[in-house]
């Protein structure tokens, strides 16, 4: 038997395993392999061989599927919190500019007013009056960064 | 099938913790078993097997139904690994991302026995298992893919995020690896 038809038995077998092969070619293969001892000898091992692939144990670790679900409903529960948090700081921070906004004319007569009774500069009280606005939004990025910070300290701590 | 998986993307949508649940142990074996060929070593595995079950719950929403849960979940598995790879310098895995960046594989030359002798005469999976570490983890992926995890060729593809021409090319050049380093891999 000719060298050609060893090697397009080879090449149909392994055809034959990763893609398929038509109709008319597995006829071909299967005639092939019943008349050369040699390309069958090489598909059983091929086959042996896969069959040992699909045998080789693999043992997961005892827990690792309960310790994946804690750490999971963990990481949902923290997200969850995370979000309720971000929310109810955006409802806040609306409001708050909400309030601003519209107290902001009562607040600088109330500076005015009391520039007056001190008789302080026109440029103090200016100043007091973008630091009454300036203070609470930073202390309020202050106070995110913050849990932030905190937020991802204890991510990063969990197993 | 299309009603199971437009169930399962519902339910990761809204993270339903006992779907997660019942998906981990559904698929434990078939992810630490992925995870294990790929990296080839437990600890790490243990450690991605939790880090993509994260993924899952964190990117849930990104699982569109129009492809098979496991593919999603594989490819998720295998972006963690390239990522682990890259910062850890593992290069056998960093082949995985770019395999034809690095030199071709040549197989040992060693055909003296045929490999169903040694199957037939040494412990079979042993025999395999100590190989299957002696190849290049793209083979070893695909082979685990089409052989283990009965995939087929498009959906490998997909995993892989490659053209089905080579997902062909390296099953093939996979099978002849495995063949090719049985002998030495068993000696």
């Amino acid at each position: 038997m000719s060298e050609t038809l060893h090697s397009r038995a080879q090449k149909l077998f392994a055809q034959s395993l990763v893609e398929g092969l038509g109709a008319a070619e597995q006829s071909w293969l299967e005639q092939h392999l019943r008349e050369c001892a040699e390309c069958f000898r090489e598909a059983v091992s091929t086959r042996e061989l896969l069959r040992a692939f699909r045998n080789v144990p693999v043992a997961v670790p005892l827990g690792l599927a309960a310790r994946t679900q804690m750490r999971v409903r963990l990481r949902a529960q923290e997200s969850a919190q995370t979000s309720s948090g971000g929310a109810l700081l955006w409802v806040i921070t609306v409001a708050s500019w909400l309030l601003g906004v519209l107290s902001a004319p009562l607040v600088w007569r109330g500076f005015a007013w009391a520039g007056a009774r001190l008789n302080l500069p026109k440029p103090v009280l200016e100043l007091g009056f973008v630091l009454w606005w300036a203070v609470p939004a930073l202390v309020a990025v202050g106070v995110v960064l913050h849990q932030r910070g905190l937020n991802s300290a204890s991510a990063s701590k969990q197993p | 099938m299309t009603d199971d998986m437009h169930t399962l993307a519902d339910g990761l949508r809204r993270r339903d913790p006992d779907l997660l649940d019942r998906l981990i142990e559904q698929y434990q074996q078939r992810l630490y078993r992925y995870l294990l060929f790929l990296t080839g070593e437990p600890a790490l595995a243990e450690d991605l097997f939790q880090e993509t079950w994260i993924r899952v719950l964190e990117r849930g929403h990104q699982y569109n139904a129009k492809s098979k849960f496991e593919s999603w979940l594989f490819a998720i598995a295998r972006h963690l690994v390239i990522d682990v790879s890259r910062k850890k310098k593992f290069r056998s895995l960093e082949e995985l991302a770019d395999p034809e960046s690095n030199q071709r594989y040549e197989p040992p030359d060693e055909r003296g026995v045929s490999a169903l002798q040694l199957l037939v005469t040494r412990e079979n999976e042993q025999a395999v298992q100590l190989t299957l570490l002696k190849i290049p983890a793209y083979y070893r992926e695909v082979l685990l893919l089409r052989f283990h995890e009965e995939l087929g060729l498009e959906e490998i593809a997909g995993v892989l995020s490659l053209p089905v021409s080579t997902v062909k090319s390296r099953l093939y050049r996979g099978l002849d690896a495995l063949k090719s380093a049985l002998p030495e891999g068993a000696a």
